[in-house]
């Protein structure tokens, strides 16, 4: 044991620095996954610990219409008889344009308004930005709490007055963060108003998307209580939910996140495991003499293997080490250029037990790839030290290597199992980097034959620098793959990005409205148009519309008791805009059964949206009943309809023939196409909603331009990931050249001698990385175009744009990377004195 | 005691059987200086390497103090190499990660002895390198190299030193420091030494020379 920890203790002190590529690979990876799995927890530790608080309450009964005496009847009879309320408070929702009274202040932005009542919240605290609680006098009397960033866009300040809907209130204090959290897409910030001023100030009078909640804290688990209110209320479009189960939708969405996240990082531990197997691989090469002497002195094979295994774990574990300093530096730099867009109150440091995680998954990740190389120790015999020996190949494949070979494939799949939480994802995980690799590799192996093709060019300089990427020991094919995965990722990001930034460009689509009125009176028509018209110079279109509820499918009402349901409800359960028209728009076509067909028939019919009909599951023929102002209006599905949602006006989802809506309630809407500089657009807003209080206004080019926001910042975390698959291919490029570096300096020595100059054999160098990273970079774009077009024709349904640039750049920042790195690492080949290197040999 | 029976070595040259060694049998007694001496390829390293246990032979037997080695495994053949045999090669073969002092410390921490670091001291000395024990072997020169090599071998006190071309590597004033320190040191602990050389001046110091020729015994004299 003793000669074990001795000898190891002292091939360390030797050996690290030709295994420092080794340590790096596996920094690299652990960091990678401490780091984004601590983001992730972090983030989930601010926003998403607690559903209890999200909801503010234990239950919540809402919806979009007025609850009728008869609900809140039903209702209130479940409530007293669980026995289990202590508390209950109502709150009111909408979105709302407002903007100061001062009339020399023309901005106008759109708030999220909440009116509520004490007790508030029921679950949680409530703190003003100056730290004292929140008291609810500050909400009488026409007061109101906002979002901090509220004052800066309104340009105003506390003790200012603004207008909502028809109301003026008074800013009384602002916050920070509000119970319930700001998670979520929102319009607009959120203010506060006392529940009854929205009824006083006329918001929801007209207003069709108030959702209207009842809120409900339990003494006991509210579970029972929720399936008797669901059971109660079936039939009608109430919804009811409990922090129980949005707690276990959110737990599971945190989780499939972080375990997502993980498997990125373990795809970078993998790939660095690449560079660890290539990095011992060429160091039991170069070993196999200490070996052969060991042996000769009475050191026995295992002995020695473990000798060189504890070396790789003791590397492995400083490894793994440094990789969760460099994760904290990680969390830092995110700290840094995202602290913005992240939650105000997230903490970035690294987590215990993900510390703990790394640590394993480094250890094991340097174990599991120097196994096989490590092996060879075996197959080393002393009798070399008599006879040269030395290309003798180690890399013959036997029983027992077959067979650690396949307990390794086990191992990893456990560890990506493991990572990701389930086998299921874990398989595909590895079965799909099996099948990537393979690909890439192919394709790596392709390339490379096809460019031995060329060697008789007639350059001196490519045909030695080919000749070099054929240097036994190179890793060629492996650089390729590894430097051409990470392009791969990097490159389909951003294609993707372009693709979807195409998808919001407002210049290329002609039809997409900048600005969209909804909710006009019928008698207020005419004077908005005209109004719009005066102000840009466009007849704008108006279409009505009728808000209805989806009551019963086929005569059956929803089950949100279903759990599959239930996670539907965003979409199946919301309230429609419905309208009715005799023909189809430009940009709907019909992809299963035919438009109106007898317009004399009684029988309503109705055309659903594709997507939507997929959701409800139903098919020409089916029957969808709509709650339509309290009465039910049951339609025939007559045709499933496609809308070209890139280039739309309007995109509704149900369509009547036309003869049963016209007597429902019913307002309009209006759009605008021109593309009127945002200050016009800001003053027809403030004229719009001045004159016709309550008119809603959306600025599309706002909202996308928030959109457009969104994705530059997923694009840019994602590339940011990518960027360190494609370091960990640098690393291995490093490290095969530390590894191969003494036959470049016996192959330069040759050269020299034979006449070649220093500036041959620089260009010869360039010319080799310049073809190895043209070949990766081509490797990264051709596969970044595929999967790019793959993924927007047929998952996210996008046009896909041939994006030329993007892949020439990326061609091109990989060829210089790789050049770079190259030509550094081997630059001071040149300046040795030929005499001392061919001695050596 | 080393009893060699009918020991045959063939390797594969292409599609050829190359004979290396063609049914030798040697006996020599404990604490002879055996020179083995012929011409390039006669097989002479080969022989020290079977004795070694280094590698197997085709066919023939070889007894070290009784023990038939041939049919042994590698564990088994680094056992006894650690307990009875020295090696001294041509090219020295320290190990180059390790300093002067722990090459000779490395056998005796394989062989589990606690007393190592003193005797390693004073091989050290007694190779006249107490001074130059701290340095690797890349800083040390061809002699002092050999001299590490030799301490090395008889770090366990092995009672067989095999030594192939020891000298050859080194110029012929070091080659002679060389081989007068391993003659003293076979003297002192009576051990039983196998030279392999070229050098007929240093084979006529042997007690007795083996002269092989295309792999056979040619000749085989005692010094009177």
């Amino acid at each position: 044991m003793k000669f074990i920890i001795n000898l190891t203790r002292r091939e360390i002190r030797s050996s690290w620095r030709r295994l420092l590529f080794f340590f790096l690979c596996i920094a690299l990876g652990v960091g990678s996954v401490v780091a984004l799995r601590s983001l992730i927890q972090n983030i989930t530790k601010v926003v998403g610990v607690d559903a209890r608080a999200l909801l503010t309450a234990d239950i919540e009964v809402s919806s979009t219409n007025d609850f009728t005496p008869a609900d809140i009847a039903k209702i209130e009879d479940v409530v007293t008889k669980s026995g289990i309320v202590e508390a209950r408070n109502e709150a009111i929702t909408t979105a709302l344009m407002a903007r100061p009274v001062d009339p020399s202040n023309q901005s106008i932005e759109f708030v999220e308004l909440k009116g509520i009542e004490p007790p508030f919240p029921l679950v949680g605290a409530f703190e003003l930005a100056d730290g004292k609680p929140f008291d609810f006098a500050l909400l009488q009397n026409n007061g109101v709490v906002v979002s901090r960033v509220l004052l800066e866009q309104l340009n105003v300040k506390i003790g200012d007055k603004i207008k909502i809907g028809e109301a003026e209130f008074q800013i009384r204090a602002i916050f920070d963060e509000e119970p319930g959290g700001s998670s979520g897409f929102r319009l607009g910030p959120r203010v506060f108003i006392e529940k009854k001023a929205f009824d006083d100030a006329g918001i929801t009078r007209n207003s069709s998307r108030v959702r209207r909640r009842i809120l409900y804290r339990t003494s006991d688990n509210p579970t029972e209580l929720v399936k008797q209110l669901r059971e109660s209320l079936k039939g009608t479009t109430i919804t009811v939910a409990s922090y129980r189960e949005q707690q276990e939708n959110l737990n599971e969405q945190f989780v499939r996140m972080e375990n997502y996240l993980a498997l990125t990082g373990l795809l970078i531990l993998v790939l660095g495991g690449v560079g660890v197997w290539n990095v011992a691989r060429a160091f039991i090469e170069q070993k196999r003499k200490t070996v052969a002497v060991l042996k000769c002195l009475g050191a026995g094979g295992g002995k020695i293997i473990t000798v060189y295994l504890l070396q790789i774990l003791t590397l492995g574990l400083v490894g793994s080490l440094f990789g969760v300093v460099l994760a904290q530096s990680a969390l830092w730099f995110a700290e840094w250029r995202f602290g913005n867009d992240l939650p105000a109150k997230m903490t970035y440091g690294v987590g215990l037990s993900t510390v703990g995680q790394g640590i394993v998954l480094g250890v094991m990740i340097s174990l599991l790839f120097s196994v096989l190389p490590l092996l060879q120790i075996r197959q080393i015999k002393p009798r070399l030290l008599l006879r040269d020996e030395n290309n003798t190949s180690l890399d013959r494949l036997d029983r027992s290597k077959w067979l650690v070979g396949a307990l390794i494939l086990a191992a990893l799949l456990a560890l990506a199992v493991w990572q990701a939480g389930s086998f299921k994802v874990g398989a595909f995980f590895l079965g799909g980097l099996f099948v990537t690799s393979g690909v890439l590799y192919l394709a790596a192996s392709l390339l490379t034959r096809l460019l031995r093709k060329v060697r008789s060019l007639s350059s001196f300089t490519f045909r030695q620098a080919i000749n070099s990427l054929y240097r036994p020991g190179n890793q060629t094919r492996i650089i390729l793959l590894a430097v051409g995965l990470g392009a791969f990722v990097v490159l389909t990001v951003q294609t993707m990005q372009g693709n979807l930034m195409h998808e919001f460009d407002f210049t290329k689509n002609a039809h997409l409205p900048s600005l969209l009125f909804v909710d006009i009176q019928k008698s207020q028509v005419g004077d908005v148009l005209a109004t719009i018209q005066r102000r840009l110079g466009e007849e704008p279109q108006s279409i009505p519309t009728v808000r209805g509820r989806i009551a019963y499918i086929n005569g059956k009402p929803f089950d949100f008791e279903n759990r599959e349901i239930r996670q539907q409800q965003g979409i199946i359960g919301r309230e429609f805009a419905l309208t009715y028209r005799s023909n189809l728009d430009d940009n709907e076509t019909v992809i299963e059964g035919s438009w109106w067909s007898d317009a004399s028939d009684p029988t309503p019919e109705v055309s659903v949206e594709d997507d939507i009909a997929t959701s409800l599951h139903v098919e020409p023929g089916d029957s969808i009943s709509f709650n339509v102002s309290g009465r039910t209006l049951t339609a025939r599905v007559q045709n499933i309809r496609k809308i070209d949602i890139r280039n739309t006006r309007t995109a509704f989802a149900f369509v009547f023939r036309p003869g049963f809506l016209e007597s429902a309630p019913q307002t309009f809407a209006a759009s605008v196409l021109r593309r009127a500089p945002s200050t016009d657009r800001q003053r027809l807003q403030r004229e719009i909603v001045d004159r016709f209080p309550n008119v809603q206004v959306f600025d599309v080019a706002d909202i996308i331009e928030t959109v457009q926001k969104l994705i530059n910042n997923f694009v840019l975390a994602v590339s940011f990931v990518g960027s360190f698959v494609i370091l960990s291919g640098i690393l291995i490029l490093m490290g095969s050249i530390a590894l191969t570096k003494s036959q470049r300096i016996y192959e330069s020595a040759i050269l020299k001698t034979l006449g070649a100059n220093r500036s041959t054999l620089a260009s010869i160098l360039i010319a080799e990385y310049l073809l190895l990273g043209i070949l990766a970079g081509t490797i990264g774009a051709v596969f970044a175009l595929g999967l790019s077009f793959a993924v927007s024709r047929y998952l996210m349904d996008i046009e896909w744009v041939f994006q030329p640039m993007v892949l020439v750049i990326g061609i091109a920042v990989t060829t210089l990377a790789v050049t770079i790195v190259g030509v550094a690492g081997s630059f001071d080949v040149l300046f040795r004195k030929p005499l001392a290197t061919l001695r050596s040999q | 005691m080393i009893n060699i029976r009918s020991l045959t070595k063939t390797v594969s040259s292409g599609d050829d059987q190359l004979t290396i060694l063609d049914n030798v049998s040697i006996d020599i007694p404990d604490g002879q200086f055996v020179a083995v001496i012929g011409a390039s390829g006669s097989g002479k390293s080969t022989l020290l390497g079977l004795i070694a246990g280094l590698d197997a032979p085709t066919s023939g037997t070889i007894e070290i103090d009784g023990d038939e080695i041939t049919s042994l495994g590698e564990d088994d053949l680094a056992r006894i190499r650690s307990e009875k045999i020295g090696f001294v090669f041509q090219s020295f073969h320290l190990i180059p990660s390790l300093t002067a002092f722990e090459n000779i410390l490395i056998p005796m921490e394989i062989r589990g002895q606690p007393d190592g670091r003193a005797r390693a001291e004073n091989l050290l000395h007694a190779v006249d390198l107490s001074n130059r024990g701290h340095h690797f072997p890349a800083e040390l020169s061809g002699g002092e190299q050999q001299r590490v090599a030799i301490a090395r071998a008889f770090a366990n006190r092995p009672t067989i030193l095999l030594a192939d071309e020891p000298t050859g590597n080194l110029d012929s004033k070091n080659g002679m420091h060389i081989f007068d320190l391993m003659k003293d040191l076979h003297h002192e602990n009576n051990v039983t030494l196998v030279l392999v050389t070229h050098d007929q001046m240093l084979a006529a110091n042997a007690q007795r020379q083996i002269t092989l020729k295309d792999g056979r015994v040619e000749s085989d004299s005692a010094r009177q």
